[in-house]
């Protein structure tokens, strides 16, 4: 079984300066929003050891986090990088350096197990700590203060809505990876007598797959010295006149190579299809359904199978 | 991801994978309308010739899936629409093995085929539009 760990393969998420731009359109985030920013930044930076310690402090209590608690190493590294995103927080330029900031955070927690989905939880309470501490100073203006904290607060969404696009990206890198895994897996040739091979053929045959099917079984009918193929298409969810070329290709293929190819488990309605789409199947030997396929290359490989009368089977 | 809306399914299509979910897609709505059986797989089969040729020729494109009745009669109607380079020749690419991509050519003729109703509307520079309708028999 190969290993099953993707992360060796894993690329770093990176956003661009667009997809940068275009979080900052959501939150609304505009030149006004700057000096507002700046206005609150002595304010944070008085208190940003207190407030990083209040993050961490609400993290503790989930049980969910206890993961980054038990690794004391990176829970300081963790707190030391969260102290410098509250600090660029309230710097007033969000461009890649920030968002990699971010970036490095999350590959962090991830290193940990922890889960992302706690993030929006206690960031919430932490711009409520912040909007609390922002409106204690307010004096005799507290509209303009509140202005000033709301202008912080669309930083808070800007990110969130990067780490939403960074799981997005990451989801997705899975899945391609997992995809890329189960194409591997899934064209198998197995050698069942001398001669005689079986590929069966499960899913969708994309062009992609039905290249790697073809080489496949070419390598193996070289290797096996194979003179008979049965290639079982039960399992194939759909075939379509692209598919019928590849398979009809890989026939012409084995044929060069001295192996008839006997194709099973066309269904009526695939047949009826094909032949209203107008493909030429007459190139093609084919047969019901595996057993049957397996019949007939047995014996035109001089194969004869017979059952023993006294099968323990039969009597039983 | 397939959309549905009021006028139906909207299945973008940009690579292979998007060409089974618009199969799958056409195939569960044709069943909803009362399809059965052959008719499903002839359905499922000529979505997949049109959107191959969106994926080949077209790169990317969507395909609209729709449950139509007219005169008391039911049916799916299937719209693919792309803005790839267009068919300079439609007659041509209307004929059996022709084919500009290396394939069978059975696409278009054969879409036809399978299908009760084909319009093809094409202009090059512009795009492709093809229209095809399945009706139940009553």
């Amino acid at each position: 079984m190969a290993d099953l760990d993707f992360s060796a393969h894993r690329q770093a998420v990176h956003l661009t300066d667009e997809d940068i731009a275009r979080h900052k359109r959501f939150v609304g985030l505009e030149a006004a929003d700057l000096p507002r920013i700046a206005a609150v930044r002595p304010i944070v930076m008085e208190r940003v050891d207190e407030l990083t310690t209040m993050f961490f402090d609400f993290l503790r209590g989930l049980d969910v986090a206890t993961p980054l608690f038990r690794r004391g190493d990176l829970l300081d590294e963790a707190k030391r990088m969260k102290r410098e995103h509250l600090i660029a927080m309230v710097g007033g330029v969000y461009d890649r350096a920030y968002v990699e900031l971010q970036l490095e955070l999350g590959l962090l927690y991830s290193k940990v197990g922890l889960d992302t989905r706690v993030f929006p939880g206690a960031f919430y309470h932490l711009m409520n700590t912040v909007g609390a501490i922002v409106m204690a100073n307010a004096g005799d203006d507290p509209q303009k203060a509140f202005q000033n904290f709301m202008a912080v607060k669309k930083i808070g969404f800007l990110d969130i809505g990067l780490m939403i696009d960074i799981m997005a990206a990451e989801r997705e890198q899975t899945i391609s990876i997992q995809q890329e895994a189960i194409r591997e897996l899934s064209t198998p040739v197995l050698q069942i007598r001398d001669g005689l091979l079986i590929l069966p053929i499960i899913g969708t045959l994309d062009s992609f797959r039905a290249k790697q099917l073809t080489d496949s079984l070419l390598r193996a009918i070289r290797a096996n010295r194979a003179k008979m193929v049965v290639m079982d298409i039960t399992g194939v969810a759909a075939v379509d006149s692209r598919v019928a070329n590849h398979l009809i290709q890989t026939v012409a293929a084995s044929r060069l190579m001295g192996a008839t190819v006997i194709v099973t488990g066309l269904s009526g309605d695939v047949a009826q299809a094909l032949v209203s789409l107008g493909v030429d199947l007459g190139t093609l030997n084919t047969v019901g359904d595996l057993q049957g396929g397996l019949e007939l290359a047995e014996r035109r490989l001089g194969y004869r199978i017979a059952r023993q009368a006294d099968s323990s089977l039969e009597t039983a | 991801m397939p959309v549905m809306g009021d006028d139906g399914i909207t299945v973008t299509i940009a690579n292979e994978s998007d060409i089974v979910t618009a199969r799958q897609m056409g195939r569960a709505l044709s069943e909803q309308v009362g399809f059965q059986g052959s008719d499903l797989t002839i359905i499922a089969t000529a979505i997949s010739e049109i959107a191959r040729n969106i994926v080949t020729y077209a790169q990317r494109g969507e395909i609209v899936l729709r449950p139509v009745t007219a005169n008391s009669r039911r049916g799916v109607v299937v719209v693919a629409r792309d803005d790839g380079p267009g068919i300079p020749d439609i007659a041509r690419a209307m004929q059996d093995g022709y084919s500009t991509g290396k394939t069978l050519g059975l696409g278009l003729p054969g879409a036809r085929r399978l299908m009760d109703e084909f319009e093809i509307q094409s202009e090059v520079g512009v795009g492709t539009i093809v229209t095809m309708r399945k009706w139940l028999r009553r």
